[in-house]
This record gives C-alpha cells, sequence and structure tokens, in this order.
C-alpha cells in the first residue's frame, strides 16, 4: 500500500516543473480573494527587487477556498510589474498552488511548504500572510535577506501595533517565551516569517505531524522550536499590519492556539527552558516595537463580569489548578469593584505558571485546563486595559517591560512547582 | 557555382565567419593571406559550411582590425593582391560556397586619399564627402559607441581647423551620405566586388549613415531610402546577390532593415545572442523566448543571422542594465574580460570548455529560426587572450595542428601578426584541426555531423517556429514546421536532468524520430508527452506522420 503523504500527485509534477530553488516563499490562504492579488503582486515585485537573479518560487497553499482564491494568485504576472513596480524579472517567476482536503489547518499548509522546500532544496522560506493589506515589497527582503545573506535560522516579524492589540501575546506568550527561553520574540506566533531550508527541515523531520483540519498554532511551534533549540534568531521590523477585516474574537480557539501549544511544548523543551537564565534580544533590523496610541472602546463591566463568573463557576477546576493562595488572591479580587478592579502581574504571573505547572502533571484534561485560563485571561486583559488607557508608548512599553520582569523573577517557582514542589 | 536565381540561398545556409590574417599563411610572413584560405577550402567544404564572410581585407593602417579602409578597390598587400582574390572565389565557387566580403560604407579610415583631400582645404572638391562643423556641438543626442576610447562623436582636425564626425574611433571618419557623389561612389565600389564574382556584402555599421539635428542619428529614414537605392541597383544588375546588415540594434529598429523585402535580405539578430548565454546560466528559457517574441515578422524572403560569437566583443548593448551586471558577474569577472559594452571572449572559455553546453549552444544556433554563423576556430573550441588588447584576444590565429605555429604559419613565432595560444587547455597543442579530425567524438566531428543534420532538410532555414511552454521552465521546446514536415525541438538548459511533459496533442499518432541517431521513441498520445533530458541536452525529432 502507497504511504500517506501531504503532497499530492499534480502537486508533485508542480514541484518537479519547479525543481530546484534557492527561494520559497509560501502563501497559505483560505478565501483571501479580495486582498491575495495585492498581496502577491507585493511579493513578486519583492522578489524582483531584492533576489532578481536567485531561483525563486510561490507556492499558494490553499485550505479550500470557495471564492477562487487559487485562481486570483497563479493570475498574477510579472509582466504587470514593469508598469506597477518599475521592476523587471531577469527570469522566470514560477507560481504554483495546492489545495489540501479539510479545514483550514496552519498545520497542513506549513507541512506542505516544509515538504516542499525540502523537495525542492531551497535555501530559506518566507511565509506571507493572504491578509496583509499593507503589504510592501520591501517585506519580502526583510524576512529573507537575514536568512539568505546572512546565517539566521529564523527570522521573526516586529509590527507597528496599537497599544491593545494582539494582548495574548503581550500578556502570557511574550513573557513567557521570554522567561523560558531567554529571547525577546516580539511576534512569536507570526503571521509573516521566514526561516532557513535547513531549519525547515529539522522542524519538518522532528515535529509530530497529525495534519488534523482546523489545526493551528505550528507557526508557535516553529518559533518555539527556534527559541529552544538555540537556533539563530533575528527580528525584522515590517511596519503597519493591517488586515482586510478584524476576525471576530475566539479566545478559546486564539487560547488553544497559543496558550495550549506553549504548554504542550514545555514538555519536550524541559531541558532547554530550565539551563535558560539570561534574556537577550535578538538582533533586529528596524526598531524593537513600535506602539500606536488609538483609543478603543471597552466594555469593562462586562470583562469583570465575566472574570467573576468564571472564577465562581471554575471554582473546582481552579481548585485543581491553582495553589491556595493564588485561588484565595482571584476571589478577592474577583470581589472587586470596578474601578478598584486590579490584576496584578504578579499574580498574573503565578497563575499562569500554576497553569503550566498542571498541565505538565495532566491534574485533568489538558484542553479543559488551557480553557480554564480564559475567563482569567479576561481579567487580566481589563486590567492591562485599565492600566493603559492614558499611557504614551513608552509607558505602554515599560507596563509590558514590567510584567515580563516577574515572569522572569517567578521562573524559580514555576521549575519548584514543575517539579512537584508546592 | 549554383545558378544565381535559385531560392534564397542564404536562408538555408550555414556560413563561417572568417579573417583572411588568421586562417592560414601560404607564403610564411606570418599573416594569413588568400592564398593560404584558399588553400583550406576543403576544411571548409567537409564542415558543411555553405558560405565564407570575409571579414575586411583591404588596404588598411589596421588600426581597427581592418575596419578603417584606406583602398576600397584593392587588397592589403599582407593578404595578397587582386588576382589572388580571383582565384580564391573561383576556387570557392568550384566548391559550392559562395563568398561574402564586408563592407565598410559609413566611414573610412583617416588615412583614406579622399578624406585627406577633404580635409585639406575648405574649398577641396572632396570637402562635402565627410561630415564637418565649426562647432562640436551638432547632434548632441547621438550616443557614443566607444565608450573606452572616444569622449565625443567630433574630432578637431588640425589641419583643415573644424571638426568630424566619427561614429566610432576618431581615425574613422564618417562618410557624408547627404552627398549623391559619395552614395555613386560607394556603389561603384561594391559593383567592384560584384563584377569580381563576390556574393553578397555584409554591410557594416549601416544604422548611422545618415544624421539629423534633433534624433540620435541612427536608423533614420534618409538611410532607409540609400540601403533601398543600393538593393535595387544589386537586384537590377547582380540578381541573387546578399545584403546582410550589421545593426546592433532592438528587433522592433531592425525591422525596417529588411522594409518589404527591398532592403537587406538579411541582419544580424544582436539581442538574441546574450540572451542565450544568458539563459543558458540562469537555467531558464525567459531570456530567450521573451526577445523572440519581441521579434518582428520578416518578408518571407528575409533572414535572421544568428550567431554565438565573432569578431567583436560579446555585445552588451541590447540587454536591460540588470541584465548587463548579471552577464557580467556570470561570464567576465575578471575585468580584463570586459570591452566597452561587453565581453571580448570566444565560445569555448566563455562556456567552461564544457563540451554539454558547447553543443547545446550550437544546437539552439542551428535550430532556431534563421541562418547559422560560425566563427572560425569555434568548431573546434579554440580559446582566447584577454591579454592581447582591443579585441585580438579573439583573434588569434587558427590552430590546424599540435606542430610549428600550430601548423598556422612557417614564420618565426615572433613574426605572427598576433601570438597563438599556447596554454595548456586552449593552446594550439590541446587544440587543433589536426587531431580533431582523428576522433570521431571531437568537437570539430560534432560540428560537422550537426550541420549535416542541419542541411538534411530546409525546416531550420525555412521553416514556422512555435514555442512549446512546458511547465517546466528549464526546458526550450519549440516546433518547427516547414509544409509537411514537423520537427520538434528540445533543449534542456539546466546543469541537472529534467523531466518535462510536453503538450504535443496537436500531433497525436506521430512518431518522434531522433534525427541524429534515428531512433524511434514512443508514439505521441492525447496524454502529455513525458521526456526525460541529461543535463545540457538537447533533442531533435522529426515528428513521423506514417
Amino acid at each position: 500500500m502507497a504511504e500517506e503523504s501531504v503532497l499530492n500527485d499534480d502537486f508533485i509534477r508542480q514541484l518537479m516543473n519547479v525543481g530546484e530553488v534557492d527561494l520559497l516563499v509560501g502563501l497559505p490562504t483560505h478565501n483571501n480573494a479580495e486582498t491575495v492579488g495585492r498581496v502577491i503582486q507585493a511579493i513578486q515585485a519583492g522578489i524582483l527587487k531584492c533576489f532578481p537573479r536567485e531561483r525563486t518560487a510561490i507556492l499558494n497553499v490553499d485550505g479550500g477556498s470557495k471564492d477562487e482564491t487559487p485562481d486570483v494568485v497563479m493570475a498574477a504576472s510579472i509582466n504587470d510589474l514593469r508598469r506597477t513596480h518599475n521592476a523587471y524579472a531577469l527570469r522566470t517567476l514560477p507560481s504554483i498552488s495546492t489545495r489540501y482536503a479539510g479545514s483550514p489547518s496552519s498545520e497542513t499548509s506549513l507541512h506542505t511548504l516544509l515538504a516542499a522546500s525540502d523537495l525542492l532544496r531551497a535555501k530559506a522560506c518566507v511565509v506571507i500572510s493572504p491578509e496583509s493589506i499593507n503589504i510592501e515589497p520591501e517585506w519580502v527582503g526583510s524576512l529573507l535577506l537575514p536568512v539568505y545573506r546572512g546565517n539566521v535560522d529564523f527570522v521573526a516579524p516586529v509590527y507597528r501595533r496599537t497599544r491593545f492589540e494582539g494582548m495574548l501575546v503581550s500578556n502570557v506568550v511574550y513573557p513567557m517565551i521570554r522567561a523560558l527561553y531567554g529571547q525577546k520574540i516580539r511576534e512569536p506566533y507570526p503571521a509573516d516569517f521566514g526561516f532557513s531550508g535547513r531549519f525547515g527541515n529539522e522542524f519538518l523531520a522532528q515535529h509530530s505531524w497529525h495534519n488534523e483540519s482546523g489545526q493551528f498554532g505550528t507557526e508557535l511551534e516553529m518559533v518555539l522550536s527556534a527559541v529552544g533549540g538555540n537556533r539563530r534568531i533575528g527580528q525584522t521590523f515590517l511596519g503597519l499590519k493591517s488586515r482586510s477585516e478584524q476576525h471576530p474574537a475566539d479566545l478559546v480557539a486564539a487560547m488553544r492556539q497559543t496558550v495550549g501549544v506553549l504548554l504542550a511544548s514545555m514538555e519536550v523543551k524541559f531541558p532547554d527552558w530550565t539551563a535558560t537564565h539570561d534574556v537577550t534580544a535578538p538582533p533586529t533590523n528596524g526598531p524593537e516595537y513600535e506602539v500606536t496610541l488609538e483609543p478603543v472602546r471597552v466594555n469593562k463591566k462586562r470583562l469583570k463580569q465575566m472574570f467573576a463568573a468564571g472564577v465562581s463557576e471554575l471554582a473546582p477546576v481552579l481548585q485543581s489548578i491553582l495553589t491556595p493562595p493564588t485561588l484565595k488572591s482571584l476571589k478577592q479580587i474577583a470581589d472587586l469593584d470596578g474601578e478598584a478592579f486590579r490584576y496584578p502581574a504578579e499574580l498574573w504571573a503565578k497563575t499562569v505558571y500554576e497553569f503550566a505547572a498542571s498541565h505538565h502533571k495532566s491534574v485533568m484534561s489538558r484542553d479543559h485546563i488551557v480553557q480554564a485560563l480564559v475567563p482569567l485571561y479576561r481579567g487580566r486583559a481589563l486590567t492591562f486595559l485599565v492600566e493603559n488607557r492614558t499611557a504614551s508608548a513608552e509607558q505602554v512599553e515599560a507596563n509590558v517591560e514590567a510584567l515580563c520582569h516577574e515572569f522572569e523573577r517567578l521562573k524559580p517557582y514555576l521549575v519548584e512547582l514543575w517539579n512537584g514542589g508546592k | 557555382m549554383p545558378a544565381r536565381q535559385d531560392s534564397p540561398w542564404y536562408k538555408s545556409a550555414v556560413i563561417y565567419q572568417v579573417h583572411v590574417r588568421a586562417f592560414y599563411d601560404s607564403n610564411g610572413d606570418g599573416i594569413g593571406d588568400f592564398q593560404g584560405l584558399a588553400q583550406k577550402l576543403d576544411y571548409l567544404k567537409d564542415l558543411g559550411v555553405d558560405a565564407i564572410w570575409l571579414m575586411p581585407f583591404f588596404p588598411s593602417p589596421l588600426r581597427d582590425d581592418g575596419y578603417d579602409i584606406s583602398d576600397y578597390t584593392s587588397v592589403h598587400p599582407s593578404y595578397g593582391n587582386l588576382e589572388d582574390v580571383k582565384k580564391f572565389l573561383t576556387a570557392a565557387h568550384e566548391r559550392q560556397i559562395r563568398v561574402i566580403v564586408e563592407m565598410v560604407l559609413n566611414h573610412t579610415s583617416d588615412q583614406h586619399p579622399w578624406f585627406q583631400e577633404s580635409r585639406s582645404s575648405q574649398d577641396n572638391p572632396r570637402r562635402d564627402w565627410y561630415v564637418w562643423s565649426e562647432t562640436d556641438n551638432r547632434y548632441k543626442g547621438t550616443r557614443i559607441i566607444f565608450l573606452d576610447a572616444e569622449m565625443s562623436n567630433w574630432a578637431w582636425d588640425p589641419i583643415s581647423k573644424s571638426y568630424y564626425w566619427h561614429r566610432f574611433f576618431s581615425h574613422q571618419p564618417d562618410l557624408n551620405y547627404d552627398n549623391p557623389t559619395v552614395r555613386e561612389q560607394m556603389w561603384n565600389v561594391m559593383r567592384f566586388w560584384l563584377d569580381l564574382g563576390v556574393d553578397g556584402f555584409r554591410l557594416d555599421a549601416v544604422p548611422y549613415l545618415v544624421e539629423r539635428e534633433g534624433t540620435s542619428c541612427e536608423n533614420l529614414p534618409e538611410t532607409h531610402d540609400i540601403i533601398k537605392d543600393l538593393r535595387k541597383k544589386l537586384d537590377r544588375d547582380y540578381p541573387g546577390r546578399l545584403l546582410l546588415a550589421e545593426a546592433n540594434q532592438w528587433p522592433a529598429d531592425l525591422r525596417p532593415y529588411f522594409g518589404d523585402g527591398d532592403e537587406f535580405h538579411m541582419a544580424f539578430h544582436f539581442p538574441l545572442m546574450p540572451r542565450m548565454f544568458m539563459a543558458l546560466k540562469l537555467e531558464d528559457r525567459k531570456p530567450i523566448t521573451e526577445i523572440l517574441q519581441q521579434t518582428p515578422e520578416i518578408p518571407a524572403s528575409c533572414q535572421w543571422a544568428l550567431f554565438l560569437r565573432n569578431h567583436d566583443e560579446l555585445t552588451l548593448e541590447m540587454v536591460t542594465d540588470i541584465e548587463r551586471d548579471y552577464m557580467y558577474d556570470s561570464y567576465a569577472l575578471d575585468k580584463a574580460m570586459r570591452i566597452n559594452l561587453g565581453i571580448r571572449r570566444r565560445l569555448a572559455p566563455l562556456l567552461d570548455n564544457d563540451r554539454r553546453r558547447i553543443e547545446l549552444m550550437n544546437g539552439m544556433l542551428m535550430s532556431l529560426p534563421g541562418t547559422p554563423i560560425i566563427y572560425y576556430g569555434d568548431e573546434i573550441g579554440m580559446g582566447d587572450n584577454v591579454k592581447l588588447g582591443d579585441r585580438n584576444g579573439v583573434r588569434t590565429p587558427m590552430q590546424w595542428s599540435g606542430g610549428w605555429n600550430g601548423g598556422f604559419s612557417a614564420a618565426d613565432p615572433e613574426s605572427l601578426y598576433v601570438p597563438l595560444l599556447l596554454n595548456p587547455v586552449y593552446g594550439f597543442q590541446a587544440v587543433n584541426v589536426l587531431s580533431q579530425k582523428r576522433s570521431e567524438h571531437s568537437l570539430l566531428s560534432w560540428m560537422q555531423r550537426i550541420i549535416q543534420v542541419r542541411r538534411s532538410t530546409p525546416v531550420f532555414g525555412t521553416g514556422s517556429i512555435d514555442f512549446l511552454y512546458p511547465a517546466n521552465y528549464r526546458v526550450l521546446a519549440y516546433v518547427r514546421e516547414l509544409r509537411n514536415e514537423t520537427i520538434l525541438v528540445v533543449n534542456n538548459l539546466s546543469s541537472s536532468a529534467q523531466a518535462v511533459e510536453l503538450d504535443l496533442s496537436k500531433y497525436k499518432g506521430r512518431i518522434p524520430i531522433e534525427m541524429f541517431g534515428k531512433n524511434l521513441f514512443p508514439r505521441i498520445g492525447s496524454s502529455p508527452y513525458l521526456l526525460t533530458l541529461g543535463p545540457y541536452q538537447f533533442f531533435w525529432f522529426r515528428l513521423r506522420r506514417i
């Protein structure tokens, strides 16, 4: 019986026609017909400007679009770029497209891209989000150059963010990765990133691929593999990241894709994160962060209610996860009135660490543990919103930095919990 | 000699470019000559060439390798005399080989008596035979061609105390084609050689004949009028003779030189040549298909002249800046290899002496639409010597054997017009005709074979071309067709083996027969036709309907 493969025969035929490449650009899509045309043109222009001599291919991995997204990708012609971007192609720039079965999955699309990269012997790869409506051609070079011309294995982006954008990252993922692995990766769950073919091949070989529908978070796993494996990491500032529309927040799903992945990875990377003590910033091309101060409307009352309800309703669950002092503190702040409510950084760091230790010990279903963090995170998010409501960009950054320091200071507490103490 | 009025002979010909000086020295003075060239005609006959194109052999101070002519109706004494030329022409024609000679219409040497008279005084009758000016501010929009040597297209003449116009070196003043007497005189020069029996002219630097203020002074309508007039006279008085244009221009700008079939019979396709090298280095057919897509249709009686290398630098004028940089980095990293806007190297060194690449490039030369021109010595893989200055490094003596002076001359080696190549890779002891004749598998034998195969069908010379665009862009594939004969050409531009699927559904049922070995390949069906090609391999298939 033939072995199962993420690559179908038609795709193999397309890869055969492309042959060996120096650079591979991955474009995972799903119903992005409205935006992907501009994105593909920017990618093509970026390649022509930065890598006119390199053998480059663009690979669209589509998760079953109903809006003819792959057709838009394949229709983009480099001949148009002479007029629109004053860019001339020295060589053929092939685009190929493949569609995988089932519903969209970042795991399957990344798996496909890495397999293609391996077969095409790409020296450097970049993944570009099809939703980046403000993408500039320079992004391609910014993400690929450190890999292709330097010796960096993974390039994460830095975006100009609004101060309350990506709070799950700034309040959990960023501080925790920083504390665990000593690396200041501002966008640890990147939509646009570059990596070396060598690192991609290793991740392809080592990762446990399931290719199940709806699997997300593999990008974060790749980042964790890079930071945990002492890979050379770089960051590059790309500017404002605009998306075509704000996706409705499914916080549970987001928690699974970020914190769930992060906690799960701690198991195999225990030797790595316990051996790390110093914190460093990877070489960054451009500013290390940029925050804009657009006003934001927040229903504080609703957030507070959801937090308090969670603490109350999930008390039996939280009792299994948290230490008594932490649970007690949570109950206390849950009783605080509106303006007085605060979820302090230290308590939040302890909460997260206790969740991590319980996840490790499988005190209950690991997915339930991750879900149980959602209402608590809402409380922390409310505090972050309040603390930074009138803050300057520098103050916002200082507050994030203070939170990170709490995570770093309490890392021995995590190790102790992990090893069975307390 | 074939009848003069047969179908356009130049369309199915293979032309061999040679400098008399470089081919064979019959009198032991260190310089090749017409008698020597005549002695080697059998070699060219065996190679399979139909015509020889001779570089300038006229009296000249030789400051530009003979392109600075000081007498149009004689022979440089180093090469022989008119009697030798006549004998050579007779001997060539006896072997069914035509002879095309170089004719430099645009300019003369400053040593030409016409110019000496012209500069002698403002009222000399020949004053107006050249382009004079009191100022060097005229025709400002005109580019300088020899950027490495010239600062301006005007040169100051201290004798007549005025400026004269020159598009090339300052010792090559341009003739004034606004003067009807000049036009008549140059036609008389051409008549002189036609009457001797030459079969055509390669007209040098034709875009530059006429100057007009506010223009680039290239490709002007008045220039085309002059060409039309020459062609009319040629067809009237010497039917079947050839005019071949040297005009280093973009295809669209070249197209007018064919007129309605009433200007040139042939013109060099300059932009294609560097793109063939580029495609090979990039391992990508795009440069070739792109330039041929931009190449306009030409009248049925006309033909493109194709070449890989010639006596000049591999010109990079007709490429973009990004392409030029790529070519320099790929083929001329050593700056000594660069001259003007080009690369002064021969075919074999350009291709790292890689037999597979040399064969592939010659395969494309012989199968793309046009008449192939082989530069002397490239059929045995001669090398070059970039230390010799100007473009002399690609004009070294023909290497006939491993013996004294490579069999080129009995003179003392110090007397040769330029030194022979001596290095262990390309020197005459390693690369020569005699040793290659002894081997069936030598490059020379292979060249004989491919010319023979090309000559076995008129399709390559006169057939149509349709490019196939297989998804594998490292493969350049096209179909040549003429009446009911169809030939499929598939070239692997890559250094690695390639698989390619060709849409040959139009030829369903036909049997591909490989033209070199005559072997049958699987019949073409409805599915894409799968071929695998080794590194730089190419196939020519006759698609037989049986």
